[in-house]
């Protein structure tokens, strides 16, 4: 098996064989398989269509995560515990002062910015030039500072808010649209849809950073060649301090967008910190497409874990497809070959 | 020669460790000695993580897995088979050593290194987890306790009139656990490991296997491990998957040896000491506070602010861990 | 090794003995003497109760609030002149951290500090450790909460449990949801349970349920699993629920996992008859009205609780509210009541001595009690309490009421009920 799958040709006829292996599986047992696609339809539809809207928050979280690590080469343990940060900041605003979560994007993203770059300056950089798992130890415990200081000032009741709008008939510009939408049988909401535009948008708006400011192209050069970099005169320190905001920045965001349909305590963020990491790496460290990629394949494998293995837990599948990824690809999908 | 006497120097300091353990064990209290079965306990997990983390390099965010199977084999053979634990134990490390081959095979022959190693390491146990939560042999999540036949039984690992034997125990299988260390760090394999971590082209290019040595690394490690496992279920007296594969096992285990010094033989026995009763102290300390703090009296989560601080200092001021930082001290000291 | 390691670990070793010789809490050499029942005009010596809850960590909500209500309990007592004509309760409290280790550690340490009985754990597989070690060390355990019923099946004659186990917890569940269907002249002929598959009390609670609802005659079409503190989204769950079209959708799970289920059963437009909590943290809690506003109407919960139509329990409750600014949840009562439970023991042993503590305990017949059971609270043999029950409460018109059975109803329940659809 191992000899077959060296050579990248082997790999495809193998994947091919694979393909056309199941496609007779499947036609041999046509009536069955039309069967239980009829019943499972609906469920499939879902599971796709959820997979996408959640995947779309995943991205942004592990966006920001494979961004710190490809230029700091930091795995950031503590993400989780500063999205809840941001999700508890969101809170706040929401409860006490009535801002709507999707307004106080625009506080908590350079809030968290600010928070990052404090992070980054005062916690890590002093330990900048320690082997990785150092650093991973040293996220691990920022994580548990962070967490058990919510629990302090926030005691471990989960909050949660209640949008008046988004139930029901909602004007969206001169249209009137009736939510939560039923397309094709499945069940979208107006605030999980927002999440993931949203997302994307910012996503893009990343991208757009990255490939066409300057200071991309600096955090680039950075993440390439850090001492190529330093020659031709990036701020190497700077541009640290700045990726490490942004990463943060990005959950920040995510946590505006979550809120409406989550809920925040004290370990709340630890659910994506776990996903975030998964996808990372199936992604492929480093790798900004790569994580965008992940998140969606993961989020979808999660939901098609309910329609293919009710009796286990979502999150089963997602660890399957992981290994079976990483053993194709050991650098992640879109990593880098060593 | 200097090898030679190194390498007794070591047994001898594990046999002066030994003698001290078991000699003060004497003098404390339940409680205390509790505290001192936690010790060895993660001393043992983290020496054991340390032979493939530390020494071979290769980092392992799942030992959970190896962990867990350990107790779970040695418990399943004891209910159903009536099988000594400690058979159990040998069984269970068998079984672990057979799961870390396979799990190292995959992931070496396939070019796994650094994080995407220590994450796919991360979703075999997690996989196992989930899918020990369903399995309906081993009673799904709800666990299995172990039978308690009253009084005290080696044979069954058992003490329920005289706990502190558990120290006993614990202290065979820590010595155990340390002369396994101490043999891969004084021997050639040792030094075959260091050098696949070091630089894995360059020792394939002076003939050393590499996967062949970083399958070794790992099986010894899982195998190791599984004994922790197998312990912790007679001593705890009940097992669920939540228990034994839950990444919180992993992050435990690897937590010592790194703070201690990871890749040094007595990093992780160190780290333990460190680290088990700061948490202790820590709880402690918010549980009475100096007059000047009285605020924070009682107040939950505190106490664990505290020791991410101090783990946070750890790492920051002691980046080889405790051990490198004792020898950078000395080096001052002389220079 | 080398020369400074050496040194390193002689002062480690040091360290660890000097650690050891230390006074570090108070600890005694052996598990501490019971202090003497002293004469009536002597200074009496203290009594001290132990706690063991996570008071950090993912349940911290819950363990907090227990651990409080504990504190708030031994006060009132000592307000009231003590126990034994004057002898304080003391409570040492501690935190398992939501961790089994941590958990057996505490017990250890308050046992040797002197504890002379224990509350305890909240997790079933923390409480299972400390019901050993409470047994080996000779000191009374009451178990304020944790469900499964392994716990009390292995011969332990210190640890008594307050709330019904898993197997009433199930058993009366499915008989409940049954009764109601009928009372309303409606049927229930099929179910699916949406149970946390991780924890372990999901799955003991729904095997034990769809034991029973086979006896009943209740089809059971589908059991879907998920992981709590791990979901964030569980419509794609619903989506597959409403497939199968079930009478009734069985929900049992931590409160998170509740209030999700039941915001995506509304837009997904689950077509049940109603939604059943079974032992469900989340349906039962008038935390879940406020956040659920409109929602929360029609959602059942067949689950431990106090004892809403007992005058006595609602003051405890408003005592504790304007103590702590915050809702006393269902465990803290259980709390409350185990340390009212365990002075009420002392006081008829005549002694503070944990063995004499005990042996009243399993003599309980105690009738101040504020749950809704159906007599005293006595304990059997294995240490359960003969009387526990669960009630089954619904949400009408924002407040949660009990419903069934008929003697603690304090409204009639409403079959078939969802709060969305036509």
């Amino acid at each position: 098996m191992a000899v077959i799958l060296q050579s990248r040709r082997r790999k495809i006829i193998f994947a091919a064989g694979a393909v056309l292996l199941l496609a007779i599986l499947l036609g041999l047992n046509a009536d069955q398989a039309s069967e239980w696609f009829e019943q499972n339809d609906p469920v499939l539809r879902q599971a796709l269509v959820t997979g996408i809207l959640i995947g779309g928050v995943f991205a942004l979280v592990a966006m920001g995560l494979t961004l710190i690590f490809g230029v700091l080469d930091i795995i950031n343990f503590a993400h989780g515990a500063l999205m809840t940060v941001g999700m508890y900041i969101t809170f706040v605003l929401f409860d006490n002062y009535g801002i709507d979560p999707y307004i106080s994007i625009l506080i908590t993203v350079p809030a968290l910015f600010l928070i990052g770059v404090v992070v980054q300056r005062v916690i890590i950089r002093p330990a900048s030039n320690a082997p990785p798992h150092n650093l991973l130890l040293l996220t691990l415990g920022l994580a548990l500072l962070l967490q058990n200081a919510m629990l302090v000032i926030f005691s471990g009741t989960p909050r949660s808010i209640r949008l008046d709008y988004g139930r029901g008939e909602t004007p969206i510009g001169p249209f009137i649209i009736d939510f939560p939408l039923h397309l094709f049988g499945t069940t979208i909401t107006l605030n999980k849809l927002i999440a993931f535009i949203m997302a994307m948008v910012l996503a893009a708006g990343l991208y757009i950073l990255l490939q066409k400011t300057d200071l991309g192209k600096a955090i680039r050069a950075s993440a390439q060649d850090k001492e190529g970099a330093a020659l031709v005169g990036v701020d190497i320190q700077r541009i640290g301090l700045i990726t490490f905001g942004i990463g943060v920045a990005c959950v920040g965001a995510a946590a505006s967008l979550v809120l409406p349909f989550f809920f925040v305590d004290p370990v709340a963020g630890n659910t994506f910190n776990i996903t975030a990491f998964v996808i990372v790496v199936l992604g492929g460290l480093g790798s900004i497409p790569g994580a965008l990629l992940g998140a969606f394949i993961v989020g979808i494998t999660q939901e098609m874990g309910v329609v293919f293995m009710p009796s286990s837990t979502k999150l089963l599948g997602v660890f399957i497809v992981f290994i079976l990824v990483l053993l194709f690809r050991p650098q992640g999908l879109m990593g880098k070959k060593e | 020669m200097s090898k030679l006497r190194e390498l007794s120097s070591d047994y001898y300091w594990l046999l002066a460790v030994t003698a001290v353990f078991a000699v003060v064990s004497l003098f404390l209290d339940q409680f205390q000695i509790s505290l001192a079965i936690l010790i060895l306990f993660w001393a043992l997990l983290g020496a054991a993580w340390n032979i493939l983390g530390g020494y071979a390099g290769q980092f392992s965010f799942g030992h959970a897995a190896y962990y867990g199977i350990g107790a779970y084999t040695s418990v399943v053979l004891l209910i159903n088979f009536e099988v000594s634990p400690w058979v159990g134990m040998a069984a269970g490390a068998a079984l672990a050593g057979l799961f870390a081959l396979l799990i190292g095979y995959l992931s070496f022959r396939y070019g796994l290194k650094g994080a995407y190693f220590a994450l796919a390491t991360f979703a075999f146990a997690e996989m196992l987890r989930l899918i020990a939560s369903e399995l309906e042999l081993i009673n799904t999540s709800v666990g299995i306790h172990v039978p308690l036949i009253g009084g005290d039984s080696w044979l069954r690992l058992q003490f329920e009139d005289t706990p502190s034997n558990f120290f006993f125990a614990i202290l065979i299988l820590f010595v155990v656990v340390m002369l396994v260390s101490i043999w891969v760090a004084r021997h050639k394999v040792g030094y075959y490991f260091q050098a696949i971590r070091e630089d894995e082209d360059a020792a394939a290019a002076l003939g050393v296997d590499p996967l062949g040595y970083k399958l070794a690394a790992i099986v010894i490690s899982g195998a190791l491990t599984a004994l922790g496992g197998s312990f912790f279920v007679q001593h705890f007296g009940y097992v669920n998957p939540e228990l034994v594969f839950g990444v919180a096992i992993s992050i435990e285990i690897l937590l010592r040896p790194i703070v201690g010094g990871i890749g040094t033989i007595w990093g992780p026995l160190i780290g333990a000491i460190v680290l088990t009763p700061l948490a202790e102290f820590t709880r402690d300390f918010v549980r009475n506070p100096p007059p000047f703090l009285e605020i924070i009296e009682g107040r939950a989560g505190v106490d664990v602010m505290i020791f991410g601080v101090i783990l946070i200092a750890i790492i920051i001021f002691m980046p080889d861990g405790i051990v490198g930082a004792a020898v950078r001290l000395r080096e001052r000291f002389l220079s | 090794m080398n020369r400074i390691s050496k040194i390193l670990f002689a002062a480690a070793i040091l360290a660890l003995l000097l650690a050891a010789c230390a006074p570090a809490a108070e600890p005694t050499e052996e598990p501490a003497a019971p202090p003497p029942a002293a004469e009536p005009d002597e200074p009496m010596e203290d009594i001290l109760i132990g706690g063991i809850h996570p008071l950090t960590g993912g349940l911290a909500a819950d363990g907090i609030n227990m651990d409080r209500a504990i504190q708030m309990a031994i006060d009132e007592i000592n307000a009231a002149g003590g126990v034994l004509g004057g002898a304080q309760l003391v409570y040492l409290s501690s935190d398992s951290t939501g961790a089994a280790d941590v958990g057996q550690t505490e017990a250890e340490r308050l046992i040797s500090e002197g504890a002379q009985a224990l509350i305890c754990c909240f997790q079933s597989a923390v409480t299972s450790n400390v019901a050993a070690i409470s047994e080996r060390e000779g000191v009374p355990l009451v178990i304020d909460v944790a469900v499964m019923d392994s716990i009390l099946d292995q011969g332990h004659t210190f640890t008594f449990r307050l709330q019904p186990n898993a197997t009433s917890m199930g058993i009366n569940g499915a008989n409940y949801l049954k009764d109601i269907a009928e009372a309303a002249g409606d049927s229930v002929e099929s179910v699916v349970i949406l149970f946390e598959g991780t924890t372990g009390f999901g799955d003991s609670v729904r095997a034990a349920f769809a034991a029973e609802a086979a006896n009943l005659g209740i089809e059971v079409l589908d059991e879907i699993s998920f992981e709590p503190f791990a979901v964030t989204d569980l419509t794609t769950e619903m989506t597959r629920i409403n497939a199968l079209e079930p009478d009734v959708l069985v929900v049992t799970g931590y409160y998170n996992d509740g209030l999700l289920a039941a915001r995506n059963a509304e837009e997904v437009g689950l077509d049940v008859k109603a939604v059943y909590g079974l032992a469900q943290g989340t349906y039962d809690q008038p935390q879940f009205v406020t956040d659920a506003g409109d929602l929360a109407q029609c959602f059942f919960d067949s689950n431990f609780h106090w004892d809403a139509g007992n005058p006595d329990a609602l003051a405890v409750r408003e005592a504790y509210a304007s103590e702590f600014g915050e809702p006393m949840r269902t465990g803290a009562v259980f709390s409350y009541q185990s340390v009212y439970l365990i002075a009420d023991a002392i006081e008829r042993a005549g002694s503070s001595d944990p063995g004499a503590i005990r042996d009243a305990l399993a003599d309980s017949d105690y009738s101040e009690y504020l749950l809704p059971y159906t007599g005293n609270i006595q304990f059997d043999e294995t240490g359960e309490n003969i009387n526990a029950r669960p009630v089954l409460m619904q949400v009408q018109d924002g407040e949660v009421l009990q419903v069934w059975p008929t003697d603690l109803a304090e409204a009639s329940p409403i079959y078939p009920c969802v709060s969305w659809g036509d």
